[in-house]
């Protein structure tokens, strides 16, 4: 049985460092997402000319998720979450980490090498989410506390919500610089030749070959 | 009677709809047999909540995925079919009319590739494509709407009087580069022959064909089932966690051509977004997954 483990954010870097690739979690807290690359080169623009973000993501998370968000009297409301592929961020993501120390990076589809190591040097994890989850993790969300940079199409705002249970979500890179997506593909990598000769026998088998 | 403006774009819009918010009775089933059969506990946690995440869009009318996608359908003319009005705009019209009124709305995905804004609407949108049915009294329409996560993974290659083992050793390179990206299980269309445009309509095709369905050609019956034992052999699992469960099928469409020999593959993320519908001249609609 797999144990899921709750987080209470903002999360120490202890507990982070605490974290194996592999392990559930369900996250309590104020989370920040967006999934536009736009903001991504945004928030490196602010970085460069020392501007201050519209929302603090300072020690804390910025997850790869899609949001509907609209403004309904003055107020926004988000009608729905789910993860985008993060690795098209990768190569802006080791910056972003590093500059604001955050601590949970996540999405779908995990990050490359240089990100992780990065997560390894700063203390901050990857964390991912179910595609095609929206109905459970929209679920999650309790209340919005922020949409910024509106000019953008709803799911590349910048978007601090409030969550309760949000997932599970799975540890897919640890702060150790272990990243299941990595192993995954070199396991997979490493099984090929014998899979190719699986192919072959299979093939020989089919055509009713000795 | 005839089938008429009105009813063909009430059709592309609720199957469209459709597609957003129920995934189809065999991917379910078949996602309840890999959680079955999965080794890796991870895996099969996963598996369970996709079902529960399915479950939920359609009992509660939300979307599965907030990639909504870029509006596909093939279109299948019966050539005794009588038609009343613009069958074409009614398509496009259609899916502006579910733009306008789906609840919960969908995001803006439609890309212009030259400066990646993104909109409801854009150049060749939807992307329609249009065949004949000798003799049939209707229309069929299926939607496929395409979102990234599985749709940037297909890939196309020509080969030069390929081998069976060449053909297929590219389909686990596909697979190996697309490792946990494209939401798996996916259900993996392989399309071989024909030429550069046909070999890759014939691999989306396949990927529209029904769990359980056996191909009709022996030789491809067979490579099914092997590439599907190979494909779940990497150990990607349910959105990478690991276990058994990358693929939940390939299916695989040829096409004579010349020596030349394309070979494409393409991915359905575990959503598996297929809905289709046939309008008789009289008016009846015949839905399908």
């Amino acid at each position: 049985m797999i144990e899921t483990r709750r987080i209470t954010l903002p999360v120490s870097e202890e507990t982070i460092r605490s974290l194996n690739a592999g392990d559930f979690v369900e996250l309590d807290g104020e989370i920040v997402l967006t999934a536009g690359l736009p903001t991504h080169q945004r928030i490196i623009e602010y970085v460069n000319a020392g501007k201050t973000l519209p929302i603090d993501i300072t020690g804390g998370t910025l997850f790869h998720l899609g949001s509907y968000s609209r403004d309904v009297s003055g107020a926004f409301e988000v009608l729905y979450i789910n993860p985008t592929t993060s690795t098209r961020f990768n190569a802006v993501m080791p910056t972003i980490i590093k500059k604001f120390g955050l601590r949970m990076v996540g999405g779908k589809g995990g990050l490359d090498r240089a990100c992780a190591d990065v997560m390894k040097e700063v203390g901050c994890v990857y964390l991912s989410f179910l595609g095609g989850g929206s109905p459970l993790l929209s679920d999650a969300v309790k209340e919005v506390k922020s949409v910024a940079w509106d000019d953008f199409v709803s799911h590349y705002r910048l978007v601090k919500l409030r969550v309760e249970t949000l997932g599970p979500l799975v540890v897919g890179i640890d702060a150790k610089g272990n990243s299941t997506f990595d192993q995954l593909s070199d396991r997979a990598r490493d099984r090929m030749p014998d899979i190719l000769d699986g192919l072959d026998e299979d093939r020989a088998k089919h055509r009713g070959l000795p | 009677m005839a089938i008429t403006y009105d009813m063909v774009k009430s059709v592309s819009a609720s199957l469209y709809e459709g597609c957003l918010k129920k995934i189809p009775e065999d991917t379910k089933e078949a996602l309840r047999k890999a959680g079955e059969a999965e080794t890796n506990e991870g895996a099969k946690k996963i598996l369970t909540m996709m079902l529960r995440s399915a479950h939920a869009a359609e009992t509660t009318n939300r979307h599965v995925c907030s990639d909504a996608g870029v509006p596909v359908y093939f279109v299948k003319i019966g050539t005794a079919a009588r038609l009343d009005g613009n069958i074409k705009q009614a398509i496009s019209d259609g899916f502006d009319h579910l733009v306008e009124t789906i609840n919960p709305p969908i995001l803006k995905h439609v890309t212009n590739p030259l400066t990646n804004e993104r909109g409801y609407k854009g150049k060749d949108m939807p992307i329609v494509s249009y065949d004949l049915i000798d003799g049939a009294d209707y229309v069929e329409i299926v939607c496929q709407p395409k979102a990234l996560g599985s749709g940037r993974w297909a890939a196309l290659e020509i080969f030069s009087f390929p081998t069976l083992e060449v053909i297929e050793k590219y389909v686990m390179d596909c697979v190996l580069k697309a490792g946990s990206q494209h939401c798996p299980p996916v259900v993996i269309g392989v399309g071989i022959g024909g030429t550069f445009d046909l070999c890759a309509k014939i691999a989306k095709a396949a990927t529209l064909r029904p769990f359980g369905q056996k191909n009709p050609e022996p030789t491809l019956a067979d490579m099914e089932e092997r590439l599907l034992k190979a494909v779940n052999k990497t150990g990607f699992g349910p959105m990478g966690t690991g276990g058994d469960t990358t693929a939940l099928a390939v299916h695989v469409a040829y096409a004579s051509g010349h020596g030349f020999t394309p070979v494409a593959v393409c991915f359905n993320c575990w959503i598996n977004r297929r809905a289709g519908a046939r309008i008789y001249n009289d008016g009846k609609v015949e839905r399908f997954e």
